[in-house]
């Protein structure tokens, strides 16, 4: 006689099965889904055979008669309905739909076979409830309060991008007090009703949801609509002398310290190059072509400097007056800044890189592409 | 218990354990046992972890001999009961047994043992790592570069090595022996992963980042390696190898990767392979000192033609051992037999004696010419690169004709 548990696996497997001979027919490139396929089916034929001869799953335990008078009505074939539209849906209009209908489609699932499983676990119906709420809750609540919590800071990140600066340093603090008055009441009456402290909790999200709707609608600040259109970052200057919009919201803090391929730095008026791994400064750094490459620029030297690097000639054609530069913003004394280079072309006589100091153009590190 | 007692008492598990189990379970049992110890008697196995050939790998190895005995142990352990428990238990439609819960002596111990072990074993792990992330003793640095699916080397100026411009190479890493070699490694595109294991343990290779990785060798000698990062189609054949010189031979290396390019002889078929280079090959590879007819210098283009923006530079290609990310031999499998198992005083020489005609794999390097996707699966389908805006992930088929590829074959094998 084959137990439950072995018709289960058995069912995944000839289902596997199917799913790959689908898969050959329909795909042109079945590597990857022909590998992860394979494997399910060694994986699940495997745990049938364990389990016809284990004969796991073969005795129920438990009640097994069941009243359908338990079985309550359920939202989930309604909702698995809509994760399949989306699902077809998304095919036609665009991926994100497509995965959106997939979350639903899953989420709908599980929630389905667990509610069908609960409401025969026993011929108690608060029993079944408790049985579904000890599996599902763990996973139900998170996600929910991470799907509310990222409409409510979505939101307030929109409030803020519209109100103006000095607005928005406001109402962090107001946001900070309000919690801080809210945090002291529950503990000094902590026999407050519950569902007060829900209701200024719903309240209070609702608000701020609804202020990020309205910002949304409204826009930008100006300032940050300017930014955009100026293209602050976009559009380097990269002389010696403080720019305009570039320098204007000049980096202070560097995050970035791991992970450099080279530090260059500015030292009684010298430029070098520290590379890890050799200990004597260097007058040259390697990049490796088309690959993303950091380097740290560090200001030793009194006054402000930005490094620039000379990326050769640039790539149209018509234009051969003048090399593409790329910069760093000024930098005061003491300070550092990162710069990210991306060389596509070997270094050749027409191919020639260099970093140097902006106005002291003699300070220069060789940039080696090969 | 005394002695015989416990013997019995063994001998009585094991015999209930076979009867339970059957005879077919038995000899299937011992088949797959038999498979298993003979696998692991294979000798050649030059990706074996357990034979380390220099200092940072013999640091993990001793590690990991003592911690894999003791895993071992409680591993067969753990087994031996589940299986007995599953076997000795399975329902036979007997009562269920009185269910118990909470012992806390026992519970208490089964916590305390583990705990001990695993800090043990963590004092000693953490030891190895810190010995393993120093970077303040290192001699020489070697970049490395991974891509789908070869790895780029390039070794920036060091006098001291007589390295006085920059070298590039691919498919295999040649370092001096008995040098702390640094590997700073990145990628062009997706995540890659470097191992060798018999100079030690693997290092992601991520865009963008430069990840360091120790490398020393005791003798001379060739060491494969894989990546170990799945890259995507061709994964499986993104492979490596460390070539390790004498300090003697590894200059001598180094003296012929900046040698100047020599042209071919005039009226060759190499000089017509040149030609076809440069219509062809000169796309995506570079080789330095090459020339074009109106004397400008053929730079190639990888950044316009493959994903990764880059193809391997085969200025001096045969004096490597391996083409397409060390997937295939440039050496027939005789000469390379002679290179693989000389001994390591002899090994230098052999090895630097790159690719003649005599010992050409010209099989392989024709298919590759011939039809490079077929030989490699690279999405290099021209049909299918929307996604990669019309780049190709790999070397195309080029449509070559035999004339042609015999004129390139002559060609490459200038490129010593």
């Amino acid at each position: 006689m084959f137990s439950t548990g072995f018709k289960y696996f058995m069912g995944m497997t000839v289902l596997s099965v199917a799913a790959l001979i689908m898969t050959l027919f329909v795909f042109d490139q079945v590597a990857l889904a022909g590998v992860a396929l394979s494997m399910l089916i060694v994986a699940v034929a495997l745990l049938a055979g364990i389990a016809v001869v284990t004969r796991d799953g073969y005795r129920q335990s438990g009640v097994t008669e069941q009243s359908t008078d338990l079985v309550s009505q359920s939202i989930w074939p309604l909702v698995t309905g809509i994760g399949v539209v989306f699902l077809a849906l998304g095919l036609v209009i665009s991926s994100l739909v497509f995965f959106v209908g997939i979350v639903i489609l899953l989420a709908a699932l599980a929630e389905w076979m667990v509610q069908s499983w609960s409401e025969r676990a026993s011929k108690d119906a608060n029993y079944n409830a408790s049985a579904r709420k000890r599996l599902l809750n763990p996973i139900e609540f998170p996600v929910l309060a991470a799907l509310g919590l990222g409409i409510v800071i979505f939101s307030f990140s929109r409030i803020m991008l519209t109100v103006d600066k000095s607005v928005g340093a406001v109402l962090f603090i107001v946001a900070g007090a309000l919690v801080l008055i809210a945090g002291t009441l529950f503990a000094i009456k902590p026999n407050m009703r519950r569902s007060l402290g829900a209701a200024v909790c719903v309240l209070g999200a609702l608000g701020i949801v609804a202020g990020g709707v309205v910002s949304a609608v409204s826009g930008e600040r100006e300032d940050l609509e300017l930014a955009a259109a100026e293209g602050h970052f976009t559009h380097k200057e990269c002389g010696p002398e403080e720019s305009e919009y570039f320098d204007k919201l000049k980096e202070e803090t560097l995050s970035l310290r791991s992970s450099v391929s080279a530090t260059i730095i500015y030292q009684d008026g010298e430029l070098i190059a520290n590379l890890q791994g050799l200990d004597k400064p260097q007058k040259s750094i390697t990049v490796s072509r088309s690959s993303a490459t950091n380097i740290i620029f560090r200001n030793a030297t009194e006054g402000e400097f930005r490094l620039v690097v000379d990326l050769g000639k640039p790539k149209t054609e018509n234009d051969d007056s003048h090399n593409d530069v790329d910069c760093t913003q000024l930098v005061e004394t003491g300070g550092e800044q990162s710069l990210t280079l991306n060389i596509a072309k070997s270094s050749s006589a027409e191919n020639h890189y260099k970093l140097f100091i902006a106005g002291a153009e003699d300070k220069q590190i060789e940039v080696v592409v090969p | 218990m005394n002695h015989s007692a416990k013997h019995l008492y063994l001998k009585r598990l094991v015999t209930s354990v076979l009867r339970m189990v059957g005879k077919k379970s038995q000899t299937l049992f011992g088949v797959s046992l038999l498979s298993f110890i003979a696998a692991s008697c294979a000798t050649n196995a030059p990706q074996d972890t357990w034979q380390p050939k220099g200092p940072n790998a013999k640091l993990i190895d001793d590690l990991q001999q003592p911690v894999f005995a003791v895993a071992g142990v409680i591993g067969l352990i753990v087994a031996v009961a589940v299986i007995y428990s599953v076997l000795k238990y399975k329902d036979r439609g007997q009562p269920i047994p009185e269910q118990t819960h909470g012992k806390p002596a026992l519970e208490i111990t089964l916590t305390i043992i583990p705990a001990l072990i695993l800090a043990v074993v963590a004092v000693f792990t953490f030891g190895a790592i810190f010995k393993l992330a120093k970077t303040d003793d290192t001699e020489m640095i070697i970049n490395v570069t991974g891509q789908q699916w070869w790895w780029e080397y390039d070794y920036p100026v060091q006098n001291e090595f007589g390295i006085t411009q920059p070298i590039i190479s691919s498919g295999q890493l040649v370092m001096p022996v008995g040098t702390k070699v640094l590997l700073r490694e990145t990628s062009r595109d997706v995540i890659h992963s470097y191992w060798i294991p018999a100079l030690n343990g693997k290092r992601d290779a991520v865009p963008g980042r430069i990840q360091t990785l120790r490398l020393e060798a005791d003798k001379p000698g060739i060491f494969a390696g894989q990546c170990t990062e799945f890259c995507g189609l061709s994964h499986a054949n993104m492979r490596m190898e460390a070539v390790a010189l004498s300090k003697a031979d590894f200059a001598k290396w180094v003296a012929n990767q900046q040698a100047a390019y020599v042209a071919p002889e005039k009226d060759s078929l190499a000089q017509q392979g040149e030609a076809v280079f440069l219509n062809q090959c000169v796309r995506c590879h570079q080789v330095n000192g090459l020339m074009r007819a109106d004397g400008t210098p053929a730079i190639a283009a990888p950044d316009e033609n493959v994903w990764a923006g880059a193809a391997p530079n085969l200025t001096h290609l045969m004096s490597r051992n391996t083409f397409a990310g060390a997937s295939f031999d440039l050496l027939s499998k005789q000469c390379r037999d002679e290179v693989w198992n000389a001994s390591s005083d002899t090994i230098g020489a052999k090895y630097l004696a790159g690719v003649s005609q005599d010992c050409l794999n010209q099989k392989d390097l024709r298919s590759w010419l011939r039809n490079a996707p077929e030989m490699k699966p690279m999405y290099a389908n021209p049909t299918q690169l929307e996604a990669t805006g019309g780049k190709y992930r790999g070397m195309p088929y080029l449509a070559l004709s035999e004339d042609d590829i015999s004129k390139l074959v002559a060609y490459l094998l200038t490129l010593k």
